[in-house]
């Protein structure tokens, strides 16, 4: 040893060794010699098998407790492929009533990991199961689990906002494991599922348990988290059932402008989820496929409109809060419609001398045409992007759209540098070209109006953050917010205004503002609109090509409303 | 070091033992590997073995023709290659896990080589201050050893380079270091576990004073190591709660992967199942039962000896603990002739590297030590390692037969 004349490191080094080699020793004997036969008696006869007992689901709830998805018991029936005799594939098809054939299918396609159990059939019933249960002993490699079903309560009222769950099929789930699929099941999913619990059996070749796998401990299942949401059932199913009635595909959005719940978002078409939910059969799915209006598609935050004549509230915002106008401003008369160049923007009746209320009041087109050149179009895009319009207002609702504002750098991109101008300021001053929202932007601003600018963002979860408002502060002023209110009441009130006749027999005192959206087929019928008493709603109701706003979306709101209010006894 | 100026001319005979047993560990696995990969859907493992065996013989003879002052000479530059590809593999790394450098049909693993690399340079600077004492000298060594923990561990790939330390800490052993002076070093881990239980703690408390104490050092060190190791230890218990419930739960699966009943703890059971049915006879070659039904994870690498247990039960087994066990007490034998302090300290290194993968990883496959990524050396499939593995296998044959040079 160099240096060192004591030779401890050699024996102290040595000696760990030692002591590290005897342990290993030791286990080897443990495991080899005394448990050698256990283990032994494990590997060659029987096996370990993991026991997953899935987790209940959380329970989904509307804001008064309404329980609007939860877990039913259920079983699904599984193969091992490589302990599974063929020879009783016509037995086992006959209990699970599965066509010939079916089964070695499924067994095939399974193969290639054969010690992995394969689902046969999921979402059977007590009853259902029983019948296998009694045969179990005559068919190895056969078994029966426990996999709760999701099941919705109100299927077709919330099918766009819960979406639906269906089986796992990645690599790290269990057997009858369920994932969300769309929508909030999809968003909360992580929050909702919960962690199933594990038991290890010592199982032998006909699949009957010999004994628990010592050592180690069972963990129980650990239920998911349950969810409340802001939106009010009953409101959510008259809004649903009026939008049916129209016969037309459609939404409504309903947010409580005082704390920003959205107490319904409802779009029609609907489905029903429980189809996903017990295994969608495929006449079903070729139902849905078949269907032009697209059931699956969701209205409410996931489409995007023309606001039409409903953005003329932001228009006149704009223009009274920048003082590019004043309230009794008159510019020169609508002749019914206004020529730029070679283009003639038209108007759907010739108003005359009006003011900015009277504009509002009676959705002139030419009003804003003339006024709207005060101003850009920079201008008014970043202006109504204070109002949410261009960007999503929430974090939870799948396939959210933040619709669209043009501005300048955006016409540029589209048409190129000179192939765009002031036609294009015209039509998006009036809520036409390219300008998009989705029906909750739309409440969102009728929510704005109505709580002066101080509605916070909306949200469907009970429990979240409470936020700052959309509106920042001084970007609409006092007097605007005045003027803009005065105007959407006479567009309900006086005669002349385009809401007159939908709200004429109502007991509601209704604030609102329509939209005609022009697009190929029939115009899109819209309709904004707050009420403050008894309760503080603000409404966007679209109705696809349902044509003028006033008369299709107008009544639709009126009624939605009135009969909520009705039967809550507010009213 | 009487004869530190003179070079004593003449050599020893190659350690026969220590190469017979080198011999015996690679046909035991190459039989256990061409045995593992009948199952696996991979092709030619088999014969990629054979051939990194082939260039791992081709490495082993530079290791024993290599001039160990040139290596001492290269050792700084060598590791600091090492870092740069860990580096590399940090931000380009590939395959599994991403622990790879792959160029073409190239898959290199830099963390198998960083070892060797750490063994170098921990050895060079500490023979280097034997020569010319540094004030913080051991301090410095740390400071140089941290690059390559870190970059292993950012992988990350914890086994590893909590092996990597183990291993520096062995040369520190070798170099003279007592068990106290480890003992203090590793203070502040022991401190941070022992916070678990109030007698861990007050245990540790009391070998600590009790080192300080024979070791006759001042009150500074005194307050230094027990004042620092309190707040070290009352501080463990106050950040663990300030964690969330799921980054816990990642720290425990990232610690003890076992606690995973999904993932590594079910690998764990198979692997038990696997050794213990092959009772005292075993089940035969190629008979494995457990490994036929596919249920043994990782056969060819990580749990390869599970399936040597599996098919040559306790006699196999025994037999490979022991071979292991001469030819670690061979390649110490070798450290401990060596004159020259540099090539003693390798070799031990060595010894150490042998010692720390045979325990953990065979530890592994019985359920006794958690599961880390260490390979079973001349045994496991891989390349970078069988390669590596053979060079400082070549190494400490040669520092057996030149051992009289200074």
């Amino acid at each position: 040893m160099y240096g060192n004349s004591k030779n401890w490191p050699f024996f102290f080094s040595l000696s760990v060794v030692s002591i590290l080699f005897i342990l290993l020793g030791a286990k080897l004997i443990y495991l080899q010699i005394i448990k050698g036969e256990y283990y032994r008696g494990l590997s060659s006869q029987n096996h370990i098998r993991v026991i997953v007992t899935p987790a209940p689901r959380g329970v989904i709830s509307d804001r008064n407790g309404i329980i609007l998805a939860d877990s039913k018991p259920a079983f699904i029936v599984s193969a091992v492929p490589s302990e599974f005799n063929r020879a009783n594939t016509a037995l086992v098809e006959q209990q699970l009533e599965m066509t010939a054939g079916e089964l070695n299918e499924i067994l095939d396609e399974a193969s290639a990991v054969p010690h992995r159990p394969v689902v046969l059939r999921e979402g059977l019933s007590v009853e259902k199961v029983s019948s296998i249960a009694e045969n179990l002993y005559r068919i190895p490699g056969v078994m029966i689990d426990v996999a709760p079903l999701r099941r919705y309560h109100r299927p077709e009222d919330f099918c766009h906002i819960l979406g639906y769950v269906g089986l796992a099929d990645t690599q790290d789930s269990f057997r009858g494991e369920i994932i969300g699929r769309t929508g909030l099941e999809l968003k909360l999913n992580e929050t909702l599922r919960g962690i199933p619990g594990l038991q290890r059996e010592v199982v032998d070749a006909l699949g009957r348990i010999v004994e628990e796998f010592r050592g180690t401990s069972s963990e129980d299942p650990v239920p998911g988290g349950n969810v409340s949401l802001t939106v009010d059932a009953e409101l959510q199913s008259i809004a649903i059932t009026e939008l049916e009635q129209t016969g037309m595909p459609g939404a409504a959005v309903i947010i409580d402008y005082e704390n920003g719940d959205i107490l319904c978002a409802a779009s029609v078409p609907v489905f029903d989820p429980n189809m996903f939910a017990r295994g969608i059969t495929q006449d079903e799915w070729n139902a849905i496929l078949d269907n032009q209006d697209n059931p699956l598609f969701e209205r409410a935050w996931a489409a995007t409109y023309p606001p039409a004549s409903t953005f003329k509230v932001v228009t006149a915002c704009w223009l009274l809060s920048k003082g590019l106008i004043s309230r009794d401003y008159m510019p020169n008369p609508c002749y019914g419609s206004l020529t730029l160049g070679d283009t003639e923007f038209g108007c759907w009746t010739s108003h005359g001398r009006l003011n900015v209320v009277q504009a509002l009041e009676q959705s002139c087109d030419v009003f804003f045409y003339r006024t709207v050149q005060l101003g850009s179009i920079d201008e008014l895009a970043e202006y109504s992007a204070c109002f949410g319009m261009g960007s999503r207002l929430t974090d939870v609702l799948t396939g959210e759209k933040t619709g669209l504002i043009p501005d300048s750098d955006y016409l540029n991109r589209t048409y190129g540098n000179d192939g765009w101008g002031l036609g294009n300021l015209l039509n998006i001053s009036i809520g036409q070209g390219e300008l998009l929202a989705t029906p909750l932007q739309l409440a969102v601003i009728a929510g704005i109006i109505a709580s002066r600018g101080e509605m916070p963002p909306p949200g469907i979860l009970l429990q979240r953050k409470v936020l700052n408002p959309v509106l920042s502060s001084d970007v609409v002023t006092d007097s605007a917010f005045d003027i803009v209110t005065e105007a959407m009441l006479r567009v309900v009130t006086s005669r002349r205004g385009t809401l007159y006749n939908a709200f004429s027999d109502s007991s509601l005192d209704f604030w609102g503002k329509t939209g005609t959206a022009e697009c190929p087929g029939e115009d899109h019928a819209l309709v904004i609109g707050f009420v403050r008493d008894p309760m503080p709603l603000a409404i966007c109701v679209v109705i696809e090509h349902g044509g003028h706003g006033g008369s299709i979306a107008g009544p639709v709101a009126e009624n939605i409303l009135s009969r909520y209010l009705v039967e809550r006894g507010e009213i | 070091m009487n004869e530190g100026r003179f070079k004593l001319i003449g050599r020893d005979r190659p350690d026969l033992l220590l190469i017979t047993s080198v011999v015996i560990l690679l046909a035991i696995g190459l039989s256990t590997v061409y045995s593992a990969s009948m199952v696996v859907s991979e092709s030619g493992l088999f014969r990629r073995q054979v051939l990194w065996v082939g260039i791992g013989i081709a490495f082993f003879l530079v290791g024993t023709w290599i001039s160990f002052r040139r290596l001492e000479e290269i050792s700084p530059v060598t590791y600091l290659l090492v870092c740069l590809l860990l580096l590399i593999t940090l931000f380009l790394g590939g395959g599994p896990a991403d622990r790879w450098i792959i160029i073409g049909p190239l898959h290199i693993q830099p963390s198998e080589i960083a070892k060797a690399g750490l063994i170098l340079v921990t050895s060079w600077w500490l023979s280097s201050l034997r020569v010319r004492p540094r004030k913080f000298g051991e301090l410095l060594v740390f400071l140089t050893i941290l690059p390559a923990v870190i970059l292993t561990l950012l992988q990350p790939d914890l086994g590893t380079s909590v092996a990597m330390i183990m291993i520096v800490l062995a040369i520190f052993v070798w170099a003279g270091y007592g068990p106290g002076w480890i003992y203090l070093i590793v203070s502040p881990v022991l401190a941070a576990v022992s916070s678990i239980h109030i007698i861990f703690w007050i245990i540790f408390m009391c070998i600590l004073g009790l080192i300080l104490y024979r070791r006759k050092y001042p009150f500074s060190s005194w307050l230094i190591f027990m004042g620092g190791n309190s707040i070290v230890a009352a501080l463990t218990p106050m950040a663990w709660n300030l964690l969330e419930t799921y980054q816990r739960s990642r720290l425990i699966t990232f610690l003890d992967p076992s606690s995973d009943p999904h993932g590594a703890g079910w690998n764990i059971i198979q692997s038990e199942v696997a050794v213990g049915s092959g009772g005292i006879f075993g089940q035969g070659f190629l008979q494995g039962a457990q490994k036929e039904l596919a249920y043994l994870p990782a056969r060819h690498t990580d749990f390869v000896f599970s399936v040597w247990a599996e098919e040559t039960g306790f006699l196999g087994g025994i037999i490979l603990l022991a071979t292991f066990f001469v030819l670690i007490w061979r390649i110490t034998l070798a450290a401990r002739k060596s004159v020259n302090s540099f090539n003693s300290l390798v070799t031990a290194g060595i010894a150490a590297y042998f010692t720390i993968h045979v325990f953990v990883n065979i530890g592994m496959t019985l359920g006794i030590m958690p599961v880390t990524g260490l390979p079973l050396p001349l045994i496991s499939y891989g390349g970078s390692q069988m390669i590596v593995v053979l060079f400082l296998l070549g190494l400490a044959v040669n520092a057996g037969m030149y051992w009289r040079e200074v």
